[in-house]
């Protein structure tokens, strides 16, 4: 019996058991506990728990909705593998994930360590570094598409060329493409990342660097031996979360270059996606849920060893 | 040091109080500290402005500039006078109206979806806590660690052939609200908090006679303001800012929100009009956010959250 | 106990909400067919694609209005549609289609043949005219069982289109569009350099758009993607003449630099590009006016309509394909009943009937619509001419100007698209185009080879 309903049963002996029938259960409050537990089971039975059964299923299946599904057992697995797209897309996941990380990882530590240390408008600096994420995902990508127009006259080959740079290709050449998709999810993403750092920041103990002052360490040092190891959990959190975000990339490929061009925009995601929606005659989706799972495995053990890797350094 | 004027004791201690603490009172005296450190942030703030700021200020302005204009000279400011009418066409041709209204109201059942699950499983867990709880939360860290992804295809397959009810779901917007229910990360959030609110609070309130129901309703969701302040505020901006999902189950043009419809009509639309509909879509969200971002950024709650 | 009842209360509540609400959803959406007792049928139509002017819509709308007076047992509701490669068979899926839609010729065999499409053979061989279409043409409609399940409502050759004010700017004639592939790349040089602007622009989008113009310009050559049909068709994508096509695409871009800066255009970005005065020449369905109109407020006076240049080979052809309407196949004998009387009127009879010729072409030109864009014959010929002859009044295309496509059309040999999972086919080639015109030292045999095995495994599987 739940703590609150034993409280409020003023009849129960708490050392004798009575018999569990459903009317005990019921007076006991467990129906309550179900009412109130009913909305996250539906939700999440329905909408969490099925389908990730059902990916397991329609994995070892061919289905396309037209016919009914037919076991093929590991045939889709075979298949995914055998897809020639497929490493290309690991790998452009791979350096998307891999560039972001190196321009969206350091940035933002640096600014709100900056930031952290502002004596006034303490507040403007955070908003302008949260406004782009404020801007709805599309609008900007359609924003930066347009910014990236590969034409002289397009906004940043306008901006460059008053330095005497470009004009630059941007998303119509299969060098720059990737980069450019990294370039604007930094834009929109980074500043989440800042006030989360710079919340973190204020949980820092004062007296450490107090302590260190009267040692007589630097700035320099007092950054390095106080704020990086205080911050080694937020740091190792945002890392894995930022890296398995990126991993399932799917908005700015789609809408910058549909995956091109020649698929050198193409991610595994997207490679998902066109298996279950690119066929105009019906998805393959036993291969979308076969690749969607590969890469859900993935993750787990990269999350694994990540974390087995991480938890002689973190102090939570 | 003679006299300092006392104001200015005061600010530089207030300063120090709200967190400023890698550089003390001290090192600001050495000009070295002060200018190398003051110009770095200066130098931020201006790059803040640029590259927060800049896009959405061409954006204003390119949402009433010709789009020939726009094509040709983009950086230039007017050089043929302004085109407002950009702004009337998107708002009637493009009618960014309807979209941006069923954006909202899109949101609005996300949010409400994730607060009821949020609360209802939180409040259970932590504060009823029946035998079975630790099996429940089990299976709901499971669901924390399960991407997406893999739930893309199967959902889909599912809102176009339920299982039991016989009527696809396609176009309908529970397609939307019921999954967006089903968040792990609302609930355990909900439950850390509700572990942390003391519990005599609840003794005292049984001891009056409260039960369950009146528990929640009338002492534990008052309490917990802050929380449900940050929960909302991750739930409306997850839903603004989702894409694929709604692209995937609204088909019909009438009931998609914006982040789907624009870039369906782009290559229907003329640039002008187009960046004009864009900037429409752009002021309701940094419209909110000015206005909270002091509660939210600042606030207890989102520290809250992120120790937890 | 007093919270036992009361959970009792809530629980009790709360299911009947459930209930409520369960029976509530089937009833809650029954919106794209119906019939109710008093045989009145409803039936929902595709209408024109999302983003289209407001006075293309009125046009819509009052040819709706007609319809509905004159057949006031059938209720019409307009559904925005527009035919691409990925959401088509999102769709389909879901059941989210109008009763009547559109499909290409490239497709409607294969979704027939799968049962996707409602049978209308009693309806259609019902129609007077029914003799009277080209017997290729409703073949493209016609299932492997001998079923119709589409009607041919227009069919289209690709055709070259040509910016004839840059034409004049850069020095050559607007009336004489090149001839030979020769010409077309000298031509494209000299507007870019004369004029700054792209000279030739060329889909190259993964939409499956992109493989579909590099196999207009393989025919175009002589070449072809398939021999045989069905399953046991054997894909040829790497010809001779598909090399020979890239490797032109290749000198325009590279050591022309005649193709502009952009290289994802797709099929409605293109249109947009060119009614901007941005591009010289491209290539797409002869029918692309009345999208230049509708969506982009295209200067008339600008635009050029020519035939494609053709190899001296036998076996230069042009790339003609066509649309076909069709009917869900949930839809009961009363609504394909209502569907395709829909489709004989909106979509037949103006080619067959003076009066509704007429008629449509009169709300057109209301609605400041083209009438008189050029089209191939579903009929033959000779229903073709007549049928033109009655809407020549009204006529207010630039028809002198897109001389060079009507007078040379029919002397062009028209070719159908590969039959065996054409959109595969196309979606194949989609990153070869890509990769020719963004990497200067893309390996094109190496890529064809690929991108062969890779259609063939997809035309073996039946997809």
């Amino acid at each position: 019996m739940t703590d609150l309903a034993r409280a409020a049963v003023p009849h129960s002996r708490p050392h004798r058991r009575s018999r569990r029938t459903p009317i005990t259960w019921v007076r006991g409050g467990g129906l309550t506990t179900l009412i109130f537990l009913l909305p996250m089971l539906l939700l999440f039975g329905a909408f969490s728990w099925y389908p990730i059964a059902r990916t397991v299923i329609m994995s070892l299946q061919h289905t396309n909705l037209v016919q009914p599904a037919t076991w093929v057992g590991l045939d889709n697995f075979r298949t995914v593998l055998h897809d020639p797209l497929l490493p290309k897309a690991v790998e452009n996941t791979a350096e998307f994930a891999g560039l972001a990380l190196i321009f969206g990882y350091p940035i933002p530590l640096i600014a709100a360590v900056l930031m952290s240390e502002v004596r006034r408008f303490r507040g403007i600096y955070s908003a302008l570094a949260y406004l782009p994420v404020v801007i709805p995902p599309v609008v900007a990508v359609l924003l930066w598409k347009t910014f990236y127009d590969a034409n002289s006259t397009g906004v940043f080959n306008t901006i460059l060329g008053w330095i005497h740079l470009g004009p630059y290709p941007w998303l119509q050449s299969q060098r720059t493409a990737l980069p450019s998709l990294v370039l604007e999810s930094t834009w929109a993403n980074a500043g989440g990342t800042v006030i989360i750092y710079l919340a973190a920041l204020t949980g820092v103990r004062r007296e450490l660097y107090e302590a260190a002052s009267v040692d007589g360490a630097s700035l320099w040092r007092k950054v390095w031996h106080i704020t990086l190891p205080q911050l080694r959990g937020v740091l190792l959190v945002t890392m894995i979360l930022q890296i398995i975000g990126t991993a399932q990339v799917f908005l700015e490929p789609y809408l910058f270059t549909s995956g091109g061009p020649a698929n050198s925009t193409l991610t595994v995601l997207l490679l998902i996606y066109n298996y279950a929606f690119g066929n105009s005659l019906g998805g393959d989706y036993g291969s979308a849920t076969a690749l969607s799972l590969m890469l859900a495995a993935f993750l787990a053990v990269f999350s694994l060893l990540y974390l087995r890797a991480t938890r002689s350094w973190s102090t939570s | 040091m003679v006299a300092f004027p006392v104001p200015l004791r005061r600010r530089r201690e207030r300063a120090v109080a709200e967190g400023q603490a890698l550089i003390t009172t001290a090192d600001w005296h050495r000009p070295a500290v002060r200018w190398g450190i003051g110009s770095a942030q200066l130098l931020l703030l201006v790059g803040l402005v640029i590259v927060g700021l800049g896009p959405l200020l061409w954006l204003a302005k390119s949402a009433i500039t010709p789009t020939t204009d726009t094509i040709t000279h983009p950086m230039s400011l007017f050089p043929h006078g302004a085109a407002w009418s950009n702004l009337r066409e998107a708002w009637s041709n493009v009618n960014v109206g309807r979209y941006f209204w069923n954006t909202i109201v899109i949101a609005f059942g996300s949010w409400l979806s994730q607060i009821v699950v949020a609360t209802t499983a939180g409040f259970a867990l932590s504060v009823l806590r029946p035998k079975y709880a630790r099996i429940l939360t089990a299976l709901l860290l499971t669901t924390l660690f399960v991407p997406l992804v893999v739930l893309l295809v199967p959902l889909y397959v599912e809102i176009v052939h339920p299982p039991l009810i016989h009527h696809s779901f396609i176009d309908s917007y529970w397609a939307v609200w019921l999954p967006a229910g089903a968040s792990a990360f609302n609930v355990v959030l909900m439950q850390r908090f509700f572990d942390n609110l003391p519990r005599e609070i609840f003794e005292a309130a049984r001891i009056d006679g409260a039960g369950p129901f009146r528990l929640f309703w009338s002492v534990v969701l008052p309490m917990s303001k802050p929380i449900l302040g940050v929960v909302s505020v991750f739930a409306v901006l997850a839903s603004w800012k989702d894409f694929l999902w709604p692209l995937l189950v609204i088909t019909n043009p009438d009931r998609q929100p914006l982040s789907v419809r624009l870039p369906t009509i782009q290559s229907q639309t003329e640039l002008g009009i187009f960046l004009a509909a864009m900037f429409i879509a752009c002021l309701v969200p940094i419209a909110g956010f000015l206005i909270f971002q002091r509660s939210f950024l600042r606030g207890p709650g989102l520290s809250g959250a992120i120790k937890g | 106990m007093k919270s036992t009842r009361r959970a009792t209360t809530v629980t009790v509540a709360v299911a009947s909400l459930l209930v409520l609400c369960a029976s509530s959803i089937p009833s809650a959406a029954a919106k794209s067919g119906s019939t109710n007792a008093a045989s009145a049928v409803t039936i929902s139509v595709a209408s024109l694609i999302p983003g289209s002017t407001q006075a293309a819509i009125d046009q819509f709308n009052a040819q709706v209005g007609e319809f509905v007076k004159a057949n006031p047992k059938i209720h019409v509701k307009s559904v925005e549609y527009q035919w691409t490669g990925p959401t088509f068979a999102a769709k389909l899926a879901a059941g989210t289609l109008p009763t009547v839609f559109t499909v290409p010729f490239t497709d409607a065999r294969t979704l027939g043949d799968n049962g996707q499409l409602a049978d209308l053979t009693k309806e259609v061989k019902a129609l007077p005219y029914f003799k009277k279409f080209n017997p290729a043409v409703l073949a493209e409609g016609t299932s492997s069982h001998s079923k119709i399940v589409a009607l041919p409502t227009a069919a289209y050759a690709q055709a070259l289109h040509y910016n004839r004010s840059l034409f004049s700017q850069a020095g050559l004639d607007p009336n004489k569009p090149p001839t030979t592939w020769a010409q077309l790349e000298a031509d494209a040089k000299q507007i870019a350099q004369k004029t700054g602007k792209a000279g030739y622009v060329q889909m190259a989008k993964d939409d499956n758009t992109a493989g579909w113009i590099l196999t207009t310009q393989v025919y175009a050559l002589g070449g072809r993607m398939e021999t045989g049909s069905g399953t046991k068709a054997i894909a040829t994508l790497n010809n001779p003449q598909t090399v020979t096509a890239l490797n032109i695409l290749k000198k325009m871009r590279w050591t022309d630099n005649s193709m502009g800066n952009n290289f994802d255009y797709g099929w409605s970005d293109i249109n947009q590009a060119f009614a901007a005065g941005t591009v010289g020449m491209y290539i797409s369905g002869s029918d692309v006016y009345t999208n230049l109109v509708s969506a982009s407020n295209i200067d008339p006076n600008i635009y050029g309509l020519a035939t494609i240049p053709l190899a001296k080979s036998k076996k230069a052809g042009v790339l003609g394909g066509g649309t076909l309407a069709a009917v869900k196949p949930t839809a009961n004998a009363a609504e394909r009943a209502a569907a395709v009387k829909w489709i004989n009127f909106f979509y037949e009879q103006p080619l067959i009937s003076k009066a509704q010729a007429i008629r449509n072409a009169q709300t057109l030109v209301d609605g400041k619509q083209p009438v008189g864009v050029p089209a191939l014959p579903i009929f033959n010929k000779a229903q073709y001419d007549l049928a033109n002859s009655w809407i020549k009044p009204y006529t207010n295309v630039p028809q002198a100007q897109m001389k060079p496509f009507t007078t040379g059309i029919f002397n062009q040999k028209l070719i159908p698209e590969p039959a065996a999972s054409t959109q595969s086919v196309y979606h194949s080639l989609d990153a070869v185009v890509e990769a020719v015109l963004t990497d200067k030292n893309a390996n094109i045999q190496q890529m064809l080879a690929q991108a062969n095995s890779t259609a063939q495994d997809l035309i073996s599987r039946g997809t």
